[in-house]
């Protein structure tokens, strides 16, 4: 086995065998420690292979696969699993092992008051989260794909319902896991056509139009779920009831990018269906403005961020739809870091002030500096403002979406632009300018280190970010290499993020709390939460008297056939047992008709 | 006289005894009716023992007795104690406690 | 002539009370039925030259089972002392399977050949079967008077009482359920 195989299942491996070792024996979970230390040591494995590898590949390595057969028919694999290293994957596996060892740091400090069974939970789920992450990321072909899918949509439903006591947490991870579920039914289905179509489940396939655009337009089903796209957003502002740094990692750095990554992996699928290109860049471009609306107008810091991701991803959809994978996957990248960085800020100051709602912050820079500096940091890179990473990946996404449709999806994605950082300075200027506005706020401290170290390094990709446009984008297979050059997209864009921060401080500065209209207005739209409405009603008319009948017809029909084969016998032993009447010389009556029996054969004979 | 009258006449005899076996309530009765086939045998044994010459059938014919004696006491020992059990009455076809 | 006219009658006799034994509806009609067919077949053992055996038949049969029948009748009988026996949703089966038997066993004695050849055997004495019994079939013999004792014990223990039992004073046979059963042993 070659060493860039051996270097991602080390990535793959690490963490399983953490999950397995917690999960099977209960002493190291119960403790706490140990399986948070055991999870820790497999994430540094983890992403010490990981970066290894991605050296490697900026080295110039080659691609390579391996795979094992899985599922076999005769003598023929129909499926493998295996290892695919490429640019892509690599990448990816170093982003992702990175982020989530920063998030497992911090929440080393972060979960520290739970009880230890909860505490060393939690860390089995973060190992099983980061395998599941992993077996995606490195999938030889689709079907592997899908089997990490559902697996991080597994650890996503326990890391969401973590508080499993607290009602609201509970529902929200079912509904996160329902709404997920009902989308992946495109991931399925998607498959299907495309085996029968192919007979494998690589990405590399050449389809006819109309074979390409169904099997791609199901795949988008499933990433319109995953990724929170319009309109299967629903879930993710819920999916907030999980611990913060699980809401770093998964919903918004992780987890919900496995929808853009499906869509980056299978390029050369998309690339043969122009329609579901023209539908992603619209439904992209469309999302990331509803989002962002919405985001203005949460009082709770982990919604507007959880708005704030839905956004970003209806970016990297809108450029993959318009066909600049750079663009999207980049936007990827440097996301991961600054959401997951935004996050972390957010559980900083959450645990500071013992509450989500930035009404309760107030003044927080003046006595957490290091937390608000990131967070300044993380919220000018989300805007994209010049110089710092976001502003890179933003430009690339709105170079690729330029012209197209109209530009129509170009103009509303740099409105929206325009208004992050519109959001995002309403939430500086509310929660870490101006006074304290509760007695939690007054006496708010910086964490400890376990907590600060993370957002150092989270906040240094931030800012630094940019420099990894070049190698990346090679890595992704572009032949020319990048060269930034300022055009109107940036000039608009750059223009439209430091307008949205004054105007914000015109509005939300110095301890002023007026409301724009507009945000007025968009609050009365999202209090009648018709869409979740939408989803309640179908949910109550069809799925479950669906789910009734099903079950009626699981007890009368299927157990029916086995309660009346019970009857059966029993009403057959009711008849047979009158055969014993108890009387003796009926006993005899059937010995002597025996007797007769035998002697008529024998006198036959 | 012949072998074959005897046998037929003993038969006939045993075949009564089974009728009045199954058909009977008391078991006093039965015990009749089984001592009729008993004795049916007896003259089978006595019949061929002439035919053959020899003692054996009548020998035969006397432990026969012998123990179709011993079989009446027991049985009806068991019908007092049938007797007592069932309120002072001996009917088989109340007696039946072991039914299925 | 008179051999044969004699053994008409005899066995005409046997089969005729051997009816009436199961027939009669009154059981101590049926015991004594069964005693003239018991009779009537120490007569065919007589006439068949096993005179021993007749008087065997006589004394035991007759005098002592029978007589152990009556006794038995009168011990368990009904306070009235008529005691009606037939049972009749039986006897349809019953006398099914008594005539398939029989037609049974008639073929078997119709089809078998060499059944007919007249027989004049040595007559056998009284002194013959003496020395058969202590002879040759002394073993059988000695057991035999063991089984006879273990017999007599045994329906003395069978039948016994535990206790002394008051008389019985209600009327009827139809047992009331409240009315508490005897100790049976």
């Amino acid at each position: 086995m070659t060493r860039s195989i051996t270097l991602a299942l080390v990535t793959l491996l690490a963490p399983a065998g953490a999950a397995l070792l917690a999960a099977a024996i209960a002493p190291l979970r119960k403790r706490g420690w140990p399986a948070a230390a055991l999870c820790i040591l497999a994430s540094v494995a983890s992403f010490g292979a990981a970066a290894m590898l991605l050296l490697d590949q900026l080295g110039g390595a080659q691609h390579e696969a391996w795979t094992a057969p899985w599922l076999e028919s005769g003598s023929k694999a129909i499926a493998e699993i295996g290892i695919h290293v490429d640019g892509i994957s690599s990448s990816m596996l170093a982003v992702v092992t990175l982020v989530a060892l920063c998030v497992q740091v911090f929440s080393l400090g972060y979960m520290h008051d739970e009880e230890p069974p909860a505490f060393g939970r939690y860390f089995a789920y973060h190992a099983l989260f980061l395998f599941s992450m992993d077996v995606l990321v490195v999938a030889p072909n689709l079907l592997q794909l899908f089997v990490g899918w559902e697996l991080v949509g597994v650890t996503s439903y326990l890391l969401i319902g973590f508080y499993f006591r607290k009602p609201s947490a509970a529902h929200a991870a079912v509904k996160a896991f329902w709404v997920t579920k009902f989308a992946d039914m495109g991931l399925l289905f998607g498959l299907l056509v495309l085996f029968t179509a192919t007979g494998s489940f690589g990405w590399d396939a050449k389809l006819s139009p109309g074979v390409a655009t169904a099997v791609t337009m199901l795949l988008f089903f499933a990433v319109v779920g995953k990724s929170a796209q319009f309109p299967l957003h629903v879930w993710l502002p819920d999916a907030m009831e999980g611990p913060t740094p699980v809401s770093a990692l998964l919903h918004a750095a992780t987890m919900v990018a496995a929808g853009v990554f499906l869509v980056v992996r299978a390029d050369p699928l998309f690339a043969q269906a122009p329609a579901t290109r023209a539908v992603m860049l619209a439904l992209g471009a469309g999302t990331a403005l509803f989002a962002a609306l919405l985001a203005l107008v949460q009082n709770d810091i982990k919604k507007v961020l959880a708005y704030s991701t839905c956004s970003q991803l209806g970016y990297m959809v809108a450029a993959l739809g318009a066909g600049s994978l750079v663009g999207g996957f980049f936007h990827l990248t440097t996301h991961a870091f600054f959401k997951a960085l935004l996050f972390l800020c957010a559980g900083s100051a959450i645990h500071a002030v013992h509450s989500n709602e930035i009404g309760k912050m107030g003044g927080l820079a003046r006595r957490m500096p290091l937390t608000a500096g990131a967070f300044i940091v993380g919220a000018l890179a989300l805007a994209g403002v010049p110089g710092l990473s976001g502003f890179f990946s933003k430009d690339l996404v709105l170079e690729g979406v330029e012209g197209k449709l109209g530009s129509v999806p170009w103009a509303a994605l740099l409105f929206t632009a325009g208004l992050t950082a519109f959001y995002m300075g309403r939430v500086i200027f509310v929660a870490f300018f101006g006074e304290a506005s509760s007695e939690e706020a007054k006496h708010a401290h910086e964490p400890g280190w376990s907590m600060r170290g993370p957002l150092v390094v989270l906040a240094a990709l931030a800012l630094a970010g940019g420099a990894l446009a070049r190698p990346f984008t090679r890595l992704y297979g572009e032949r020319e290499p990048y060269a930034f050059h300022f055009g109107t997209s940036s000039a608009l864009a750059a223009g439209l993020a430091l307008g949205g921060f004054a105007l914000a401080w015109v509005f939300y500065g110095d301890g002023r709390r007026t409301v724009p209209a507009v945000v007025t207005w968009v609050e009365g739209v999202a209090e009648t939460r018709a869409i979740n409405r939408i989803y309640e009603t179908g949910f109550r008319s069809v799925t479950l008297p669906f789910a009734a009948a099903l079950g009626w017809i699981d007890r009368y029909v299927v157990d029916g056939l086995i309660n009346i084969s019970a009857w059966l016998t029993l009403e057959a032993g009711r008849g047979a047992r009158k055969v014993q009447t108890g009387y003796a010389p009926d006993y005899v009556l059937a010995v002597l008709v025996g007797v007769a029996g035998v002697a008529a054969w024998a006198v036959i004979q | 006289m012949t072998l074959s009258t005897c046998i037929l006449l003993a038969t006939a005899l045993f075949c009564i005894g089974i009728f009045g076996l199954l058909s009977r309530r008391q078991p006093i009765a039965i015990l009749l009716s089984v001592e009729l086939m008993a004795n049916a045998a007896n003259i089978v044994f006595v019949a061929f023992g002439r035919y053959r010459g020899g003692t054996t059938g009548q020998i035969f014919a006397t432990f026969s007795i012998a123990l179709t004696v011993a079989e009446v006491a027991v049985g009806l020992a068991l019908v007092i104690l049938l007797y007592r059990s069932h309120h002072r009455e001996a009917r088989l076809d109340r007696a039946t406690e072991m039914h299925g | 002539m008179t051999e044969t006219l004699g053994f008409g009658v005899v066995a005409a006799c046997m089969a005729i009370s051997a009816l009436f034994v199961v027939l009669s509806r009154r059981l101590v009609r049926a015991v004594l039925w069964l005693a003239v067919t018991l009779v009537a077949t120490a007569a065919l053992y007589a006439m068949q030259g096993a005179s021993f055996l007749a008087g065997v038949q006589v004394l035991v049969y007759v005098g002592g089972v029978v007589t152990l029948m009556i006794f038995g009748v009168m011990v368990t009988r009904r306070h009235d002392g008529i005691t009606v026996t037939l049972d009749s949703t039986r006897s349809g089966r019953a006398a099914v399977v008594a005539l398939a038997l029989f037609g049974i066993v008639a073929f078997a004695v119709r089809t078998t050949p060499g059944l007919d050849a007249p027989a004049n055997p040595p007559a056998v004495t009284t002194a013959d079967l003496g020395r058969a019994l202590l002879g040759e079939h002394v073993f059988a013999f000695e057991v035999m008077s063991f089984l006879l004792l273990a017999a007599m014990v045994g329906s003395v223990v069978i039948a016994r009482r535990k206790d002394p039992s008051p008389e019985p004073s209600r009327k009827g046979a139809a047992a009331p359920e409240a009315a508490s059963p005897e100790e049976a042993e």
